[in-house]
C-alpha cells in the first residue's frame, strides 16, 4: 500500500474502533443506491448501478448455445466481471485478474443457487438453449463491488427481454424481443467488511483498504443461498449468526429498489 | 465488410434508412466529467453508439523502461463491451482491431498535447465502447478529446473525429453499422478544428479523387456542430455547478 | 469580462503573452480550459494538475527515508525529496504526513523541499489543486470559515493533499467538495457558510488540542499561513487554527 493510503486507513481504522464511519453512515447503511434499467439497447438486458461512488454497468446477451452434457433440457448462464482500467487507477488492462474472477464467480453463485433464472425456460430444443451471457462492467470503483454487481446482474436480469427464436432457420432473430427472460426468484447481497473488530456493511474505498476480512452473505430472504469469506482475517461463528440476521434484514430494502 | 450481392437498399429517394440526409449527422449527446475517480471523463451518445472515455494523469510513468525523461507518453486503451451489438455475445479482450484503432487514437492526441511540459510522465486514455453502431473509433476521439480538456491536460486544440464514405455513388457522412457493412468505401478523420489540419486519416474501399475530397468536405462542415456539441458539454460542467449554487442560496 | 475558454480558442491579442496560452501563426491561443479575464488580461486554469513552483506551501507524505534524504508523495509526477540535517538523521519515518516549501525544482525533474512540519494523526484528503485558492479563500475566509464551524485543524497544500484532523471530518470534507464543484461561482462563502450550518456545524469555544507529543498548538498561531489568494506567508507555525471540543466523541485524536 502506498504511504498516502496507509494515512486514510489509519484514520479509518481509529474512527471505526470509536463507532464512526467516514460518511457518518450507520455501521449497518448502504449507501444509496440508484438503477438505471435498459441503458443499452443492443442488450437483451441491462442496468447501470450506483452504490454511492461505486457504478457498475450489466449487460445481458442471449445466445444459442448447446446444453450442457448433465443439463441436456436447460440453458444456462455465464457471469464475467471486467474491472476496467477506466474505474480506478489501479485497474489495469490484460487478462482476468483473481480478483474479478472472485467477483463474477460470487455473483453467478448466488443467482444459480437461488434459482433466479428459470434455466429450464431457456430450452429451445433438442441441442438447442439460450445461454445467458451476464457481464459485469465496473465504471467507477469506490469500494463493495460485490454488492453493486450483484444488484446490477439482478436488475439486468429482470430487465432482460428474449429475442426471438427463428424455428425456420434455427437461429437466434436479434431484431425481435419477445417476452420478458422467466424470473424465479430475486437474490440480495450483503456484504460485510471487519475492520479491527469492528464490522460493517457495504464499504466504501477507503474502508476496503483498512479491512482485514469480509464476508458476502447473500440470501432470497427465505434461505441463505450463497456465502463467500474473503481476505485473511476471520470472523467467529457468533458474528457470522448476527450477520445472517442483518442479511435478512437487508432482503427487503434492496428487493424493492430491484422491484422499482 | 459484407458482399455486395446481398447489399439491402440504403438509398430510398435521396434518403438515408434512419431518414437522414446524405450530409447529416446522427443525434450527439456529450456529457463531461462523469467518472469520479479520472482525472477526466466524458459519455458520449453518437446515434446509437455509447461511449465512454477517461483521461488519467499525467502520472509518474510505470514501468519506468517507457517513460520519456524529456516529454509525456500517452498510452490508450480502446476496447468493446461484449454485450455492445446486436447479435451474438462479444469476445472480451484486445483485438487487432482494437490494438490498431488504440495506436492511431494515441497518435492523433500526441499532436496536440503539450508532451513537453510533463516530462517523465504518463497519460491514459480510456474508450469503452458499451454500445456499438458503426462509428465506434471516430466517436471515442470524440469523447475522448473531451475528457482530455476536462482533465485539463495542457494541449494546442479539441479535435473531433467524424467518417464519410460511399454508397453506390453517393459519399455519406457518418455511417451507422447497416451501411458501413454494406460501403463501398469508409474514411474515417480526425480534425483539429482551430486550423483543419488532419490528426487521423484512414480509408478503406474505392473512392475517386473527386470523391474524397467531397467526404473531407462534408467531415469539416458536420466537424463545426461536433465541435459545438463538445464545447457545450464542457461548458455544462460548470453551467450546472452554478444551477446548483444558485438552487442552494 | 471574464469568459470560458477552451484549449485552440483564440485570447485577444494582447501585447504580452500570459500564462496557460500559446502562440502559433502571430495568434494566441488557449491551452486549457479555463476563465479568461480581459481587463486583467488572465488566464486561470478550472482544470488539471498542480505545476511547482518555488515558495508554494505543500502538504505530502514520506514515501522512504535514506541517509537522511526522504522521498515525499505529492501526489504529483516528477519525484520530490526532502534533505534532512546531516546532524539528525531518519526523524521523518515512511507515512509522516508534512507539510514543507518548495525550495527548487531542479531540472524539471525534481521538487526539492525545505522547512518541513511534521503533522501528527488526522488524515489526508485529495482535492484538485487548480480548487486550492478557492478552498483557502482570500485572507484565508474559506478556510477558516470550515475550521470554525467543524472543530477541525485543516492545512491545504498548493499541491492538492488536504490535511484535516479532529472535530466533523466528514462535514469539513464535504464542505470541501462542495468548493471543489462550485469554485467558479460568486457568493461560496455564504453557501458554504449555510451548508455548514445545516450540516450541524457550530461555532464552539475554542479548546486547545495536543498532539501525541503533548505539544499544544498555541491559539496565536492561527491565520498566519497563507496571505490573500493563498500566497504562502513565512511564519512557519502557520496552520490554521482548529477548535477540538474534549468531551465529544466527534473528537478524533489519532495517534500512532
Amino acid at each position: 500500500m502506498e504511504p498516502m493510503d496507509e494515512v486514510k486507513t489509519y484514520y479509518i481504522k481509529e474512527l471505526l474502533a470509536r463507532g464512526k464511519r467516514e460518511d457518518n453512515r450507520g455501521m449497518f447503511d448502504f449507501r444509496q443506491i440508484r438503477i438505471k434499467r435498459g441503458v443499452i439497447q443492443h442488450a437483451e438486458g441491462s442496468a447501470q448501478v450506483e452504490l454511492g461512488g461505486t457504478v457498475v454497468l450489466a449487460g445481458v446477451k442471449l445466445q444459442i448455445e448447446e446444453p450442457m452434457e448433465d443439463t441436456p433440457k436447460q440453458g444456462n448462464l455465464m457471469v464475467a466481471a471486467e474491472l476496467l482500467p477506466l474505474a480506478h487507477a489501479d485497474f489495469e488492462s490484460g487478462p482476468p485478474s483473481p480478483e474479478s474472477i472472485e467477483l463474477s464467480r460470487v455473483v453467478d453463485r448466488g443467482i444459480r443457487a437461488a434459482e433466479c433464472i428459470d434455466l429450464e425456460s431457456l430450452f429451445i430444443e433438442e441441442g438447442k438453449a439460450w445461454t445467458a451471457f451476464i457481464d459485469l462492467y465496473i465504471l467507477n470503483h469506490d469500494g463493495n463491488l460485490l454488492d453493486a454487481s450483484s444488484i446490477a446482474a439482478m436488475a439486468a436480469i429482470m430487465d432482460t427481454k428474449m429475442p426471438r427464436y427463428d424455428a425456420e432457420k434455427k437461429v437466434a432473430d436479434y431484431t425481435v424481443k419477445t417476452e420478458p427472460l422467466k424470473v424465479k426468484n430475486i437474490v440480495v447481497s450483503t456484504t460485510f467488511g471487519k475492520v479491527g473488530s469492528t464490522i460493517v456493511l457495504d464499504t466504501n474505498m477507503h474502508e476496503e483498504n483498512s479491512m482485514d476480512t469480509r464476508l458476502t452473505i447473500e440470501t432470497d430472504g427465505k434461505a441463505v443461498r450463497a456465502i463467500q469469506k474473503g481476505l485473511h482475517g476471520s470472523f467467529s461463528v457468533k458474528e457470522i449468526e448476527s450477520l445472517v440476521d442483518v442479511a435478512f434484514n437487508k432482503y427487503n430494502e434492496v428487493k424493492s429498489i430491484l422491484e422499482h | 465488410m459484407a458482399s455486395k450481392a446481398d447489399r439491402p437498399e440504403l438509398i430510398i429517394k435521396g434518403k438515408r434508412l434512419d431518414g437522414r440526409a446524405f450530409n447529416e449527422l446522427r443525434p450527439i449527446k456529450i456529457e463531461a466529467g462523469v467518472l469520479k475517480n479520472a482525472a477526466g471523463s466524458a459519455r458520449l451518445e453518437w446515434g446509437d453508439n455509447r461511449v465512454l472515455a477517461a483521461v488519467f494523469g499525467p502520472i509518474e510513468c510505470q514501468p519506468k523502461h517507457t517513460s520519456d525523461p524529456a516529454k509525456a507518453v500517452i498510452k490508450c486503451k480502446y476496447s468493446m463491451a461484449p454485450f455492445s451489438s446486436i447479435g451474438e455475445h462479444g469476445r472480451t479482450g484486445p483485438n487487432r482491431r482494437a490494438i490498431e484503432i488504440s495506436k492511431v487514437t494515441k497518435e492523433a492526441f500526441e499532436n496536440v498535447v503539450f508532451l513537453n511540459e510533463y516530462p517523465g510522465s504518463e497519460i491514459d486514455i480510456f474508450i469503452e465502447v458499451l454500445q456499438s453502431d458503426g462509428g465506434t473509433r471516430c466517436a471515442g476521439i470524440t469523447a475522448a478529446a473531451v475528457a482530455m480538456a476536462n482533465a485539463g491536460i495542457h494541449m494546442k486544440d479539441v479535435m473531433y473525429a467524424v467518417s464519410a464514405g460511399k454508397v453506390g455513388n453517393e459519399m455519406l457522412l457518418d455511417f451507422n453499422m447497416i451501411e458501413d457493412n454494406y460501403s463501398d468505401s469508409d474514411m474515417p478523420m480526425a480534425i483539429s478544428p482551430k486550423d483543419n489540419s488532419v490528426l487521423l486519416l484512414q480509408m478503406d474501399g474505392n473512392n475517386s479523387k473527386e470523391e474524397l475530397k467531397k467526404g473531407m468536405e462534408m467531415v469539416l462542415e458536420a466537424g463545426k456542430k461536433i465541435s459545438k456539441i463538445q464545447r457545450d458539454a464542457l461548458l455544462e460542467v460548470y453551467r450546472k455547478a452554478e444551477a446548483n449554487a444558485e438552487k442552494g442560496v | 469580462m471574464k469568459t470560458i475558454v477552451m484549449p485552440g480558442d483564440v485570447i485577444e491579442q494582447t501585447a504580452e503573452r500570459i500564462e496557460n496560452t500559446y502562440s502559433e501563426n502571430g495568434k494566441l491561443y488557449s491551452k486549457i480550459i479555463g476563465l479568461y479575464d480581459s481587463e486583467k488580461g488572465s488566464l486561470v486554469s478550472l482544470e488539471g494538475i498542480w505545476s511547482p513552483r518555488v515558495g508554494d506551501n505543500v502538504v505530502g507524505i514520506i514515501k522512504s527515508a535514506r541517509n537522511a534524504v526522504y522521498e515525499v508523495d505529492l501526489s504529483f509526477f516528477l519525484r520530490s525529496i526532502l534533505v534532512g540535517s546531516k546532524y539528525d538523521r531518519h526523524i521523518h519515518k515512511p507515512g509522516d504526513v508534512i507539510e514543507a516549501t518548495i525550495k527548487d525544482v531542479e531540472d524539471r525533474k525534481t521538487v526539492v523541499l525545505t522547512a518541513e512540519r511534521v503533522l501528527h494523526g488526522g488524515t489526508v484528503l485529495n482535492v484538485k489543486p487548480t480548487k486550492v485558492p478557492r478552498i483557502i479563500g482570500k485572507a484565508n475566509t474559506m478556510v477558516k470559515q470550515i475550521s470554525d464551524m467543524t472543530r477541525c485543524n485543516i492545512i491545504v497544500g498548493k499541491n492538492g493533499i488536504v490535511w484535516i484532523k479532529g472535530g466533523n471530518v466528514a462535514l469539513a470534507t464535504a464542505a470541501i467538495r462542495q468548493i471543489e464543484d462550485e469554485a467558479h461561482t460568486s457568493g461560496l462563502t455564504e453557501r458554504i457558510k449555510k451548508m455548514l450550518e445545516d450540516g450541524g456545524g457550530s461555532m464552539p469555544e475554542p479548546v486547545q488540542e495536543a498532539d501525541k507529543y503533548g505539544n499544544a498548538e498555541t491559539p496565536d498561531n492561527d491565520m498566519r499561513r497563507n496571505g490573500p489568494h493563498g500566497s504562502y506567508n513565512k511564519d512557519r507555525n502557520a496552520e490554521v487554527k482548529g477548535y477540538t471540543a474534549a468531551s465529544d466523541n466527534t473528537d478524533i485524536e489519532i495517534e500512532k
